[in-house]
């Protein structure tokens, strides 16, 4: 087999493998349709009851899509799985194998694509019903998911790797890092009524930038050229998630040797 | 021919502390080695190395001739590993583990079924088809995990105490297992707490101490540099007695946890060896064959590394 081959067959190897056992591990697949639709569900209560703010539940549809499904799914699971290879021991084994680091990140990038498009799916038709709409192009959003999905992955490798050693640290990991980056991405606030220090920090934080891209797109039907310096942003996010992600990886070995 | 395996002059250290000391060791193809040695002696490193889940501090390790320090997964793909920890993913039924890792290994398409078939039935997993890997014993999952290690065929085998965490009736399920690879042509490097194992299962073992190769032979080698044909061990009250008998009858005698053990000149029955004992009252006594534990003791010593000879 050619190593390109090979590393295209181990990265469906891993995204297969991932899928497999989300599907049997159906709890967890009903959190990652439950809690987004109760949060969807939640605002559009509050949009309907609201009626100045109906404007507003195009661009809230985006942002529980990309702060909250997709947060929880593609970085919280990403955290989760590498806690549980170490749990296992089956990372030693996969440590051990001829795997490369780079088909082991593509492979959960492809899994985690996989959930993130049936969410976009469940959201959206909940969206839907309750009145929300999406106006801009379906391939500009879908780019936009992917590379959002990418950082995302790159951000719960590194999590993963660095704090969370066991299942029971995931949610410590997730909390004390992923959610402060949550509120600084203007998932719970716009940016604007932030402290100016906050605003120039968040420009560095990929989940405003994902956030802003994905409400541009989903609520005001922007297109590429509004939507350059976030896409710009979030293209140098995803370079820096794969090395992030490759060097956890690698580190993830230094740190098996200390166990 | 080249060797399978040959290790020069390993160094390794973990902070303060010097694991591996200069370790060498050879394993010719098809063999079976067993790597023995207390806890913390860095049985397990030396495989890590191999594996290349560690990288040496100084030192050589060659695969059918060719070096393999530098990281490589080609090498990687040349090598089985099975650890005490099945390490298999709990949701998957056995033939899908199996089948991930013959694709990580880059067992090609074609091949693949007819792969994991293979050892599924080699390994008598067939009946399990339909049984989620977490579900299964820890003895049959460790048969598993030896399917998933042997899926590409790898020129070497490397087990790191394959049967310390199974019960007493799948590690001898186990060893039958392992006696199979062996007779079939399999090159095994293998760690091991038991003895027993080493015993029925090495061509040849290496005792390690002081983090390199204190002795290394095939079994019936180590056992004859013991000075005697059978052992009686001895529980006494009264041990100087029973100890300056067996010194005047010219037995060599050795204490290891408090019990006494006598090397006798050839197999005597126990009533023969109570006779020659002669007034030493001992409480309990019992007559055996030498075995590799008794030379492991001899030749490394207990626990301490030091034997206490008398």
């Amino acid at each position: 087999m050619s190593p390109s081959g090979l590393l295209l067959d181990q990265t469906l190897a891993v995204s297969q493998r991932l899928l497999l056992e989300q599907w049997r591990q159906r709890r967890g697949l009903i959190f990652w349709v439950v809690f987004p639709a109760a949060m969807m569900l939640l605002f559009g209560l509050v949009y309907a009851h609201n009626a100045n703010m109906r404007a507003g539940l195009d661009a809230a549809a985006a942002g529980i899509l990309m702060g909250a499904a997709l947060f929880f799914s593609c970085l919280g699971g990403t955290v989760s799985i590498i806690a549980a290879e170490r749990e296992r021991r089956t990372l030693r084994r996969l440590l051990a194998s001829p795997l490369h680091p780079a088909a082991y990140f593509l492979g959960v990038v492809l899994a985690q694509m996989a959930l993130a498009a049936a969410q976009v799916l469940m959201l959206y038709s909940i969206a839907w019903f309750i009145g929300a709409r999406y106006h801009g192009s379906l391939l500009l959003g879908g780019l936009i998911l992917l590379l959002s999905v990418f950082v995302y992955v790159g951000m719960g490798f590194f999590l993963g790797a660095h704090f969370a050693r066991r299942s029971e640290e995931v949610v410590v990991a997730l909390s004390a890092i992923g959610v402060p980056l949550l509120v600084l991405g203007g998932t719970f606030f716009p940016l604007e009524i932030m402290p100016a220090a906050m605003q120039t920090a968040a420009q560095l934080n990929p989940m405003l930038h994902m956030n802003q891209a994905f409400k541009g797109v989903a609520a005001y039907n922007f297109g590429i050229a509004e939507l350059r310096f976030e896409l710009t942003f979030l293209f140098v996010f995803c370079a820096i998630s794969l090395a992030l992600g490759l060097k956890s990886y690698r580190y993830l070995l230094l740190a098996d040797q200390k166990i | 021919m080249t060797a399978a395996l040959r290790i020069d002059g390993l160094y390794k250290r973990f902070g303060e502390r010097q694991v591996l000391n200069g370790f060498s060791l050879q394993v010719e193809r098809g063999e079976v080695v067993g790597l023995l040695g207390p806890n913390g002696c860095g049985k397990s490193t030396v495989l890590n190395i191999i594996c290349q889940l560690l990288q040496a501090d100084a030192g050589q390790v060659q695969l059918m001739g060719q070096p393999i320090m530098e990281k490589s997964t080609h090498v990687r793909a040349r090598i089985g590993y099975c650890a005490q920890e099945s390490g298999l993913y709990p949701d998957l039924f056995p033939q899908e583990n199996i089948q991930f890792f013959a694709r990580l290994y880059g067992v090609p398409a074609a091949q693949r079924s007819a792969r994991v078939a293979e050892v599924m039935e080699r390994f008598s997993l067939v009946p399990y088809m339909a049984t989620r890997t977490g579900l299964l014993s820890g003895g049959w999952q460790q048969r598993l995990s030896l399917a998933v290690a042997l899926v590409h065929r790898p020129e070497l085998l490397v087990l790191d105490e394959p049967t310390v965490a199974v019960d007493v009736q799948a590690r001898m399920d186990l060893w039958r297992l392992i006696e199979g690879l062996r007779d079939s042509g399999t090159t095994i490097l293998l760690t091991s707490h038991h003895l027993a194992e080493a015993q029925r299962l090495c061509n040849r073992v290496a005792l390690m101490r002081d983090g390199k190769v204190a002795v290394e032979g095939s079994v019936p080698e180590l056992i004859s540099r013991v000075p005697g044909q059978a052992v009686a061990k001895i529980q006494s009250e009264d041990k100087q007695a029973v100890i300056q008998r067996a010194s005047d009858l010219g037995w060599p005698v050795r204490q290891h946890a408090g019990k006494i053990s006598l090397f006798l000149p050839h197999h005597l029955s126990l009533r023969e060896v109570v006779d020659a004992l002669d007034g030493a009252k001992a409480s309990a006594v019992s007559v055996d064959p030498v075995t590799l534990e008794d030379a492991y003791l001899e030749l490394v010593g207990d626990s301490t590394g030091v034997p206490k000879i008398l």
